[in-house]
């Protein structure tokens, strides 16, 4: 367990020490973040950072294991490129969340912007409270579970994965090659066993699907060279 | 990238602070040039305009002379070469239109506001240099609106810097973050209605055809607003002010940001990004605009 105080500390000095201790340390407590930018990214290793504030923009990119508890707000592409590991935020984020996201888990106990989870490729994304427009926007695989309202165009152009939701009117808010049908069985056992991970009462009945009509590659015609045939001399 | 923010709140009593701490926290989306517009509970009319060169203050007196009685006046260097004017007229209230394309005309001279209400102050640089040398001394206030520029359409100079005015509706202003991409061609026949452009910055264009759907056609501000989303192209989320209303709209796209947080008090915040409102309240959820959507405030 050690306590390190980043303030006024250059982002670049930041990580470089986290980077650093979670080699050393199981435990580390960062004080006085001040929304720092970029916090805790491309950071490798298995450490539990507890973090008593609010980050910036970026926190937790490229992410490799660690796991990072945010005890206020993070900015807006929180868990870029997530590869593994955990972030759960105690109050909300900034738009575009968890994009192009690999695996891991993040939770948001609070609200989420615009764009949550765009092209996430695997991985959990969890948001307690509400989503902004295009949640889950192209999205190539992975799960998304939203427990409050979403925005419109929530699903749009999903190419692959599942977005749960509770949200009553979600039918008025679909994007483009997205339909909705009850939560299957064996999805319900994945999702209660996140709930009760990270300590979220929520019963996982009335939960719906948002998955893909088409999957893959949309409706695409290649387009073919036809060779025109010489006249005959 | 340009930042724009607002603030309707009729029971704080420094607003023009207000609004230049949040637009402080959005420095990082444009230091070119920085602006607020500020509606005053006033009844005289003041201007404020700017001079190319401090020799032209002749030239001004002469015009405004035609009209009225100048009184209270100051004249002061800015941040940049500008020199900038600022003082009461009294006038007739119907004549503000001519004397405002008046003053317009003169290649030298630019009016940055002249309104019974409404007062604009914009200079280069961040809206540390602002407050650094302008003065901003307004009365009671009841709202407006700002904006951080990042010049990307034409060039860096404050009289191409927002927040805009219409000679057409002297007490409307506007700030843009975007770009148009119908820009020649809406001049081109907002011109033929023969509307005459100050400058060469597309935002103008849009300041000049929401006045002219609003004096001359009789609409309100929504439907002006509903009117400017159709005609507009390109990318642009746009705020506007007049005495005693706020709008935004947004393009279908919804390319550039706005967060809107309605206190139940009546206060609401604009702004482009979460920070720019912690100024005036630390910690909100606030909520993104629906692209394509239009919504007005009445203050």
């Amino acid at each position: 367990m050690v306590r390190l105080n980043i303030s006024g500390m250059p982002t670049l000095e930041v990580n470089r020490k986290l980077r650093e201790l979670v080699q050393q340390e199981d435990e580390i407590t960062v004080e006085n973040p001040h929304s720092v930018h970029n916090f805790a990214t491309a950071l490798k290793g298995k450490a539990r950072i507890t973090v008593e504030g609010s980050t910036g923009f970026y926190t937790g990119g490229f992410l490799q294991g660690p796991t990072i508890l945010i005890k206020g707000n993070t900015g807006l592409y929180t868990g870029d490129n997530m590869g593994s590991g955990e972030i759960i935020i105690e109050m909300n984020t900034g738009s575009n969340c968890a994009p192009s996201m690999v695996g891991g888990t993040i939770v948001i106990k609070g609200h989420s912007g615009s764009r949550a989870g765009w092209g996430m490729k695997g991985g959990n994304l969890i948001v307690c409270g509400n989503v902004g427009l295009w949640s889950g926007k192209m999205t190539l695989g992975g799960r998304i579970i939203v427990l409050g309202k979403v925005g419109t165009g929530i699903g749009e152009s999903m190419y692959d994965g599942v977005i749960h939701v509770l949200d009553a009117e979600v039918e008025d808010k679909l994007g483009g090659n997205v339909t909705v049908k009850p939560i299957a069985d064996s999805e319900k056992k994945e999702v209660e066993t996140l709930f009760k991970k990270y300590g979220i009462e929520q019963s996982v009945d009335s939960f719906r699907s948002i998955v893909p009509k088409v999957y893959g590659r949309h409706d695409y015609v290649m387009f073919k060279p036809t060779h025109r045939k010489r006249a005959e001399v | 990238m340009c930042g724009i923010a607002g603030l309707i709140a009729k029971e704080r009593s420094d607003l023009g602070d207000d609004l230049v701490n949040m637009l402080k926290e959005l420095v990082h989306r444009g230091r070119d040039a920085t602006g607020v517009a500020l509606y005053e509970q006033r009844e005289d009319i003041q201007a404020r305009i700017t001079l190319t060169d401090p020799s032209f203050e002749k030239d001004l007196h002469q015009i405004i002379q035609n009209y009225g009685q100048i009184s209270n006046s100051k004249i002061y260097k800015g941040v940049g070469i500008f020199t900038f004017f600022e003082g009461s007229i009294a006038m007739d209230p119907e004549q503000i239109s001519q004397l405002h394309w008046d003053i317009d005309s003169h290649p030298n001279l630019c009016v940055h506001s002249l309104d019974n209400h409404l007062k604009v102050y914009k200079d280069q640089g961040s809206a540390e240099d602002l407050v650094a040398v302008h003065q901003v001394d307004v009365g009671a206030c009841t709202h407006g609106i700002g904006h951080v520029r990042l010049a990307t359409e034409s060039v860096e100079n404050i009289n191409f810097a927002h927040p805009f005015v219409s000679y057409l509706y002297p007490g409307l202003s506007l700030v843009h973050n975007g770009q148009f991409t119908n820009y020649f061609n809406m001049r081109r026949k907002l011109e033929s209605m023969g509307v005459r452009f100050k400058t060469a910055n597309d935002t103008e264009m849009a300041a000049h055809f929401i006045a002219y759907e609003m004096k001359e056609k009789g609409k309100d501000l929504e439907s002006a607003l509903h009117a400017a989303l159709d005609t507009f192209d390109g990318i642009f989320t746009i705020m506007v002010a007049t005495d005693n209303q706020i709008g935004a709209f947004r393009d279908r796209l919804a390319f550039k940001p706005v967060v809107i947080y309605e206190q139940n008090g009546g206060m609401v915040l604009f702004g482009s990004e979460q920070i720019s409102l912690t100024p005036i309240i630390s910690d909100v959820y606030a909520t993104e605009m629906e692209p394509g959507g239009v919504k007005v405030w009445s203050v």
